[in-house]
């Protein structure tokens, strides 16, 4: 197993990574699971998170699982005031190796920010998400929540529906799934998915009921509203009908589908209420499945050896 | 008086092979096949002579870079003209052609001719100013055309931006007809280009980049050379990047339209494969395309459809290329590697000739713009270079003479430098050492 400094993306991970990394989350998810949540393992240690995206969601989830390992959160407050005042990645970069810190934990709008800050840093980074490059930890947190629920994803057939052009949390999971052995279809308009996104290696379709058939998980992607008044598709009406998932619509696939979804939700767009709040969402379980993930990736990358819990 | 012996001569404008060149007096005074001492006192008279043996060395017109941003005035953070003009002479171009995009934009008669006096203030390579197409460079009035080629102005670009109104480039193509002078299009699409990183195709989509698509410039170079075609104006399509690009320029040329393009070298050398998300020197506007824009770039430089090469040189401060990919500026330099890259990726493999690259980088550009050299006929200026194709040099922050070090080449040795240098017969580079001539040498 090689020794990582950071996590900027599964890309360039192997399948053994990966699986290393799911194992060592599972142990963690147990430790949440008890009474007590707390672990000494980090102690005096401390984990700065640095958002220049608002994201409650993932940050919190990220101090969470810090918290719990012992070590101390720390938020660098970031906002687009200090990035307008002209300080850049580079001089923040400076100051953060001048604090001494040992993990910063980045999430940036630019594609390659987490590797840029990871190259100028004797710290190690965690790509918390950058532009619309790489979310590792999020997809680790699906690929966790598919194998509890399937075990092996060897031949599985995950798709994943939306916005695949700008996201991340796509990315990711592709490098991640294939890796595994899973058969991935990406589903969007053509807006949405256009030709060069067969670089990613994976089936490309525009017709979310032809691929439906047989899927063991469908995972449906945040859709930013913006986008519609970017001219990307006509209405969300439109882009509902088309992609939405709904119980119904689901019947299609012939068995118990997973539904995934990163969260936000827009209930309704891309998305049901009552399939995402049914049994086979797993929008609950991928909260909590997320801060074991995050513990397991910081335990790692913090020199933790695999005999996590005492 | 110089006496080059038995050197490799690459005339473009004449014949190539080994010769020896006589230089007195500012222009080549002799260009033979073997001189004898006795003809060569003859023709020295009471100068004294220095030989040089130029065995295994090649002979060369001047380059002339018909595309540079030496970024003064208002940027010389990025560079300045001395510094420019310097880096120019140590990659072997004797001229440059310096773009308008300044602050504030070359868009006077006083600012052509400050550039023009920053030049030979240097006095290493000649300067030759581009005056922009619209004041400001906002794209909407025409600058006083007439008024600046008097100051010296060669032609007319805002390059950097593209002129979005199509009615205001038609009236630039008609106006400049009053000049002789080419307007420069830097032939880009806004809205298609907005926010995009490189370009667009799988290697943008892998890394989640915006991509910058081909219709960004095609769009344009087909717009300009209609506009060029009903007006009979004359058009020069500064750094092409795509196939469909050297296909609409062929055809414009079949049809006989006054029209010339140049290719940048690192559009020849690099392609969107070799982009990753950290290496910023190899951001560029446009961008770097796919393997088969870069052959069909290299067909069109080779069958002329490609006038001329030019670098492009566009320098940043080393703090404005350390962001990451999608905020760092657009821009390579080149003055001071691209000969060299050029040589050893192109020409060594028996790509391209060291005639065609001779003539691509001298005649083409100096028949464009209308500027001396291009031609070691006897009676010309003696802006030579003497070609080393076994020199060696690691480009490194301090031997650079550039104050960028936006380069790919960074860190890495390449082959084949100007050894010497002379630019109206006077030595401006000896031994990869800059001899600036210094305040008060005339050159026109
Ligand atoms: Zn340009």
């Amino acid at each position: 197993m090689r020794m990582f400094k950071d996590l900027l993306g599964l890309e360039g991970l192997s399948p053994d990574e990966i699986r290393h990394i799911l194992q060592t989350a599972k142990p963690m998810k147990d430790v949440l699971l008890r009474p007590v949540k707390k672990l000494p393992t980090l102690r005096g240690k401390a984990v700065y998170t640095l958002f220049y995206e608002a994201s409650t969601r993932t940050k919190t989830s990220f101090e969470m699982a810090a918290k719990v390992l012992g070590a101390d959160a720390v938020n660098i407050g970031v906002s687009q005031s200090s990035v307008n005042k002209g300080e850049s990645l580079l001089d923040t970069a400076k100051t953060l190796q001048a604090m001494q810190t040992d993990l910063i934990i980045i999430r940036h709008s630019s594609s390659g920010a987490a590797g840029f800050l990871a190259r100028h840093l004797e710290a190690g980074v965690i790509n918390a998400g950058d532009g619309q490059h790489e979310h590792p930890t999020q997809a680790l947190l699906d690929i966790f929540t598919m194998r509890e629920k399937l075990g092996d994803l060897n031949g599985k057939k995950v798709i994943i529906v939306g916005d695949v052009l700008h996201s991340r949390v796509a990315r990711s999971n592709v490098w991640g799934l294939t890796k595994l052995g899973a058969e991935v279809v990406l589903v969007g308009p053509p807006t949405l998915l256009p030709p060069e996104m067969s670089a990613l290696g994976v089936k490309l379709s525009y017709d979310l009921d032809r691929e439906l058939p047989g899927a063991d998980v469908v995972m449906a992607l945040r859709l930013q509203l913006e986008r519609q008044q970017a001219g990307l598709f006509p209405s969300l009406r439109e882009y509902s009908r088309s992609y939405g998932l709904d119980r119904a619509r689901l019947r299609a696939t012939g068995k118990d589908t997973l539904i995934l979804h990163p969260g936000p939700m827009n209930r309704g767009v891309e998305i049901a209420s009552d399939l995402a709040d049914g049994p086979q969402g797993m929008v609950e379980e991928q909260v909590t499945n997320g801060v074991a993930v995050r513990m397991a990736v910081i335990y790692l990358l913090m020199g933790g050896t695999t005999n996590v819990v005492a | 008086m110089w006496w080059l012996k038995n050197v490799y001569a690459v005339d473009p404008a004449g014949f190539s092979g080994r010769r020896d060149i006589l230089i007195r007096g500012g222009k080549i005074e002799a260009n033979a096949e073997g001189l004898s001492p006795e003809e060569v006192a003859e023709r020295a008279g009471r100068e004294p002579v220095e030989t040089l043996n130029g065995e295994g060395k090649y002979l060369f017109p001047g380059l002339i870079d018909a595309h540079t941003h030496l970024r003064e005035p208002g940027q010389e953070a990025k560079e300045d003209i001395a510094s420019g003009a310097a880096a120019a002479v140590k990659g072997g171009f004797t001229s440059v052609v310096t773009m308008a995009n300044t602050e504030p934009p070359v868009d006077s008669r006083g600012l052509v001719e400050f550039v023009r006096a920053q030049g030979v203030r240097a006095g290493l390579a000649r300067v030759y100013p581009l005056g922009t197409v619209t004041k400001g460079m906002r794209g909407q009035e025409l600058v006083e055309m007439l008024d600046l080629k008097e100051g010296g102005a060669v032609g007319f670009s805002d390059d950097g931006h593209n002129i979005q109104n199509s009615e205001v480039m038609r009236l630039a193509l008609e106006y400049a007809k009053l000049t002789g002078l080419p307007i420069v299009s830097h032939s880009e699409d806004e809205n298609l280009a907005r926010g995009g990183a490189m370009h667009r195709g799988k290697a943008a989509a892998r890394l989640g980049l915006k991509g910058i698509p081909s219709s960004a410039e095609t769009i344009m170079v087909a717009r300009d050379l209609m506009l060029a075609a009903e007006t009979g104006g004359k058009l020069h399509l500064a750094h092409i990047s795509c196939r469909e690009s050297v296909q609409l320029i062929r055809e414009a040329k079949e049809r006989g339209l006054d029209v010339s393009a140049e290719v940048n070298p690192h559009h020849l050398l690099f392609t969107d494969r070799d982009v990753d998300l950290f290496n910023t020197s190899l951001k560029v506007n446009p961008p770097l395309r796919s393997e088969e824009d870069q052959e069909a770039l290299l067909v069109g430089l080779l069958d002329g459809t490609l006038d001329m090469l030019a670098t492009d040189h566009a320098p940043h401060v080393w703090e404005e290329k350390a962001r990451p990919f999608s905020e760092a500026p657009f821009g390579i330099i080149g003055l001071e590697t691209a000969l060299a890259a050029v040589w050893q990726q192109l020409v060594v493999p028996g790509k391209l000739s060291p005639e065609r690259l001779a003539e691509a980088w001298s005649l083409a550009p100096a028949r464009r713009f209308g500027l001396p050299g291009g031609t070691l006929r006897p009676g010309s200026p003696a802006d030579l270079v003497l070609f080393d194709p076994e020199w060696r040099e690691r480009i490194t922050p301090d031997n650079l003479a550039s104050k960028a070090q936006n380069t790919p080449f960074l860190g890495q040795e390449l082959r084949g430098f100007p050894t010497m240098v002379w630019v109206g017969g006077e030595t401006v580079l000896r031994g990869r050492r800059l001899y600036p001539a210094g305040e008060g040498v005339r050159r026109e």
